[in-house]
């Protein structure tokens, strides 16, 4: 069972900039395990920095990045064992079939996912044999969450997870990660859909111009929600 | 890091494939083609030795063109020289930046590896496809001079592929080092680095002004007529061989281990 008292991230005044742009400024956060974190906010607003700051994509300028109690500079490895993590853009090498992304993404992680990779593709319905050059958005998007899930992680990080998702398929992804949830896992959901943060999280901030601000509740309705897209919101 | 290397080896396999049969195959035939030539090459033998600096820039002056050594000096050693020096450009060239032009290096970094080991295992990758590559090509080669039952002494035909592919080594050793800046593939920066070299080479060996500085670019000391005219390169074109390799590799590994990664 999760530990709602652990904090699985831990952001500490974090600010990244990009030369003179400004990429997050002084962002703080905390999420507990078993959460369904929902971050939302305008396009470029920050959000794929944050989370690229935490996988150690982006080097940070200042603050602090714990994950799993472990610091992401230093133990940056180790972490990302246990994280499962889905690109927006989820492009692979378009010359490997379906199962080599699939067994490969496994094999780095020096793991036999083949039992649950084989489960997310039958629910999932990936067709296995095709090359990646060959997928649509939406099936490329299907093998990142095989990709991401296969291993069981601790923290699952999905960037606009469900665009180019059909509907059957986003209802099924949200069942498998509330599935995972369930077994202790947590999930920061990066999304742009009012509806998956209503339904799905449990707790949300809201990022605008590079700053963090937490919400008293996912639960929000239209004309709040719009409201964050609004420069003068 | 030996499933990213078996993984690069697999995708570059194809384009290796072609570079090796192409520029050995081209060898191979140039090899083929001297006994056909061997008449008319023994009358332009002269003309071709009297050119001056253009006999000294293509090492005729020092070699007969009519005999099989100095056929192989400067039409095989062309060939073969800059063949690969532009198949090492190219290849270490793109081998970290493809990562960010497929967008490919965001599932690639997400995977519990660190990015020194993803450099190492994409280094070791370019070592392997040259070292294969001259493989091949020696192979061909020699399969030419059984055909045509002759060849040229083995110690000077080892010596000189050997010393191309300590060539290709610093060559791509430099480009490596682009690689990791660049967050495209710079394919046309990568040919124009091998083809900079040989032009300098070229030019150093007409220009009495330059003859002094020809040992900073590689292609000083995998020279084919020089070679086979067994004429030694000076110890200084090594050693900024070794230099310019080692600064190469060091700085893809110090560069590519800071920055950020587009995603």
């Amino acid at each position: 069972m999760p530990d709602s008292n652990t904090n699985v991230i831990e952001i500490r005044n974090l600010t990244k900039s990009y030369g003179k742009n400004r990429g997050v400024i002084d962002v703080s956060l905390e999420i507990k395990e078993g959460d369904i974190f929902g971050f939302i906010g305008p396009n470029g607003a920050g959000k794929s920095t944050t989370i690229r700051s935490m996988l150690g994509f982006l080097k940070i300028d200042s603050g602090s990045i714990s994950i799993l109690g472990m610091d992401s500079v230093k133990d940056h490895t180790e972490i990302l064992k246990h994280v499962g993590y889905m690109p927006s853009e989820a492009w692979f090498y378009g010359d490997m079939r379906v199962s080599e992304v699939i067994k490969y993404a496994a094999d780095v992680r020096g793991l036999d996912c083949s039992e649950e990779a084989r489960k997310l593709c039958e629910r999932l319905k990936v067709d296995t044999h095709k090359k990646i050059k060959e997928l649509s958005l939406g099936n490329r998007k299907k093998v990142s969450i095989v990709c991401a899930m296969q291993h069981k992680p601790k923290l699952f990080i999905f960037d606009e997870p469900t665009g180019g998702l059909d509907p059957l398929m986003q209802k099924r992804f949200f069942e498998l990660i509330n599935e995972y949830v369930a077994e202790g896992a947590t999930c920061l959901l990066s999304t742009h859909v009012l509806s998956e943060v209503n339904k799905y999280c449990k707790n949300a901030a809201i990022m605008r111009e590079g700053r963090l601000t937490m919400l008293d509740s996912p639960k929000i309705d239209d004309e709040t929600f719009l409201s964050f897209y609004d420069d003068e919101g | 890091m030996k499933t990213i290397l078996t993984k690069e080896l697999k995708l570059n396999l194809k384009n290796f494939l072609i570079w090796s049969l192409v520029v050995g195959g081209m060898g191979f035939v140039c090899i083929l083609l001297y006994q056909s030539m061997e008449t008319e090459m023994a009358d332009m033998a002269d003309a071709f030795s009297n050119m001056g600096a253009f006999s000294d820039a293509f090492g005729m002056s020092t070699l007969s063109i009519a005999s099989l050594k100095g056929f192989f000096a400067t039409e095989v050693g062309t060939v073969h020289g800059l063949g690969s020096a532009m198949f090492a450009s190219i290849l270490a060239i793109g081998i970290l930046s493809k990562e960010e032009e497929q967008h490919s290096a965001e599932f690639l970094l997400s995977l519990p590896v660190s990015r020194k080991k993803v450099i190492t295992a994409k280094g070791l990758c370019v070592l392997i496809m040259l070292v294969a590559f001259t493989a091949i090509c020696t192979l061909l080669y020699c399969l030419a001079f059984l055909i045509m039952g002759e060849g040229i002494e083995a110690s000077l035909f080892i010596a000189y592929m050997l010393r191309v592919l300590l060539m290709n080594i610093e060559i791509a050793g430099i480009c490596f080092s682009v690689s990791a800046f660049s967050g495209k593939n710079r394919m046309g920066t990568g040919i124009g680095i091998a083809l900079m070299f040989y032009v300098f080479d070229l030019m150093g060996r007409v220009v009495p002004d330059l003859k002094d500085y020809l040992f900073i670019g590689p292609f000083s000391f995998a020279n084919a007529s020089e070679i086979m005219s067994e004429i030694e390169p000076k110890d200084s074109s090594f050693i900024v061989g070794i230099i310019l390799t080692v600064l190469g590799v060091a700085t893809a590994y110090w560069i590519y281990d800071k920055r950020d990664i587009s995603s």
